[in-house]
């Protein structure tokens, strides 16, 4: 259980690595996708530590996962692929402006415009 | 078999970051959601599965493929 | 220059190391897992809301409001992924804004598209929106429910568009239809939420006498309208638009 959460942990830090260190703004967004990724993973993951079936109530099961954190993240991979498709749309309405994804020229371009 | 997928989701999410090509980043992203989905299938969350495998692999990768349709596919700049 | 280079990946790193060591704590916890609402929603949720499959029992039954308010994000962040779209056909030219309609020879742009695949996707189309369907409508007995079969029937309708062959544009592909019948499934799911405090059971109560599963799938089945025209409409606007560079 350590060994998967420290796995989880490496992944949530390559994408915020991707957030913070990357200039291009397509690779941010990739970065963001990856974050929601580990985040859906590590709660799955810590949910299903108590129970052994799926939370179907039947008459045969006895010992189901906990099906909170499932209902929990079913909204929240939704909400992720809209806020990809707008920031998508924002940048690509930034390369259509100044020609280019890196945030360095995009804020030199935007500032000899003015 | 949980390790096994997650070190290779580490390994995707590795590319993804490194590669040079926007166009592969995007496959490998689908293929972080296409494991994510079967460790939930193992991790008994049939749900997430169904949504994680839709969302990853159809819509995600059609709006991010048109992104890089309409800009640049490289990533640094041939200019 | 290089100073300022060297200086910002210093700050760069150190806000790194920073956020590690503090989700470390967090993550690498041994606190063990509650099981409390997983033995109550064990004993009680099959009763309470009729529904057998307890993640359905969750989102559309105890937190009902949640689903509400996700579907108003979803509203929100469409609504604004359109805008920006729009101005962005009309900063290019707007006389063809539909290349993807046209016929294979008369397509200048899309001309990956080739014959086997709009063979392919236009005859895998029908049978994914029946799987769709299916998800969205079996969502309290089975795994699936509004949200995986609205994700679902927005990839059989992007599927049906990638394999149209002919240059009319059918029911499922026009933006307009799709936004009219998301618009009226939210309208519905508010009148659904709304229904059950005229017959005095609260918010987003079972406005029925008995408990049964039958507002469950009639809120399956709205929200699942909604989360996959919405979804659609963006995407086929998306692919739609034309391209010249």
């Amino acid at each position: 259980m350590m060994i998967e959460r420290t796995l989880i942990f490496m992944i949530f830090l390559v994408g915020f690595w991707a957030i913070i260190a990357n200039k291009h703004i397509i690779k941010k967004i990739f970065g963001l996708n990856i974050i929601n990724a580990a985040v859906v993973l590590l709660f799955i993951l810590e949910g299903s530590r108590i129970g052994t079936q799926a939370p179907l109530l039947d008459m045969q099961v006895t010992n189901i996962v906990d099906p909170i954190p499932q209902a929990l993240m079913l909204t929240a991979i939704v909400i992720s692929v809209c806020v990809s498709a707008l920031a998508l749309a924002l940048s690509v309405r930034l390369f259509k402006a100044t020609g280019s994804f890196d945030i360095d020229v995009i804020q030199e371009r935007l500032s000899h415009e003015q | 078999m949980n390790l096994i997928l997650l070190v290779l989701i580490l390994a995707l999410s590795i590319f993804v970051i490194a590669s040079k090509d926007l166009l592969h980043s995007v496959i490998a992203l689908s293929g972080i959601s296409m494991l994510s989905a079967l460790l939930f299938v193992l991790l008994k969350a049939p749900d997430v599965a169904i949504t994680e495998a839709a969302v990853g692999a159809g819509i995600s990768t059609v709006i991010f493929v048109w992104a890089i349709r309409h800009t640049r596919r490289r990533e640094k700049e041939e200019s | 220059m290089k100073k300022s280079n060297l200086f910002s990946s210093c700050k760069v790193l150190v806000t790194f190391f920073l956020i590690a060591f503090t989700l470390a704590p967090i993550l690498l916890s041994s606190h063990p897992w509650p099981n409390e609402g997983r033995d109550y929603l064990f004993e009680n949720a099959s009763n309470e809301t009729g529904a057998s499959n307890s993640v359905s029992a969750i989102y559309l039954g105890y937190r009902a409001m949640d689903t509400l308010g996700e579907t108003l994000v979803l509203l929100v962040s469409i609504t604004g992924t359109m805008t920006i779209l729009v101005g962005l056909v009309k900063k290019e030219k707007s006389d063809s804004p539909n290349t993807f309609l046209l016929t294979r020879d008369k397509r200048k742009s899309n001309q990956l598209r080739t014959h086997l695949l709009e063979v392919v996707s236009g005859k895998l189309g029908p049978i994914v929106l029946l799987f769709g369907f299916y998800v969205m409508l079996y969502g309290h007995i089975s795994p699936g429910g509004g949200f995986q079969g609205g994700v679902i029937l927005a990839s059989g309708i992007v599927f049906l568009a990638l394999g149209n062959q002919s240059e009319k544009e059918t029911k499922l592909n026009n933006p307009i239809v799709l936004a009219r019948i998301e618009g009226f499934s939210f309208l519905a799911l508010i009148l659904a939420s709304t229904s059950g405090m005229l017959m005095g059971k609260g918010f987003f109560g079972n406005p029925l006498s008995h408990i049964s599963a039958n507002f469950i799938i009639l809120l399956n089945i709205i929200i699942g309208l909604k989360v996959g025209t919405s979804i659609a409409s963006m995407c086929i606007a998306m692919m739609g638009r034309s391209h010249d560079d």
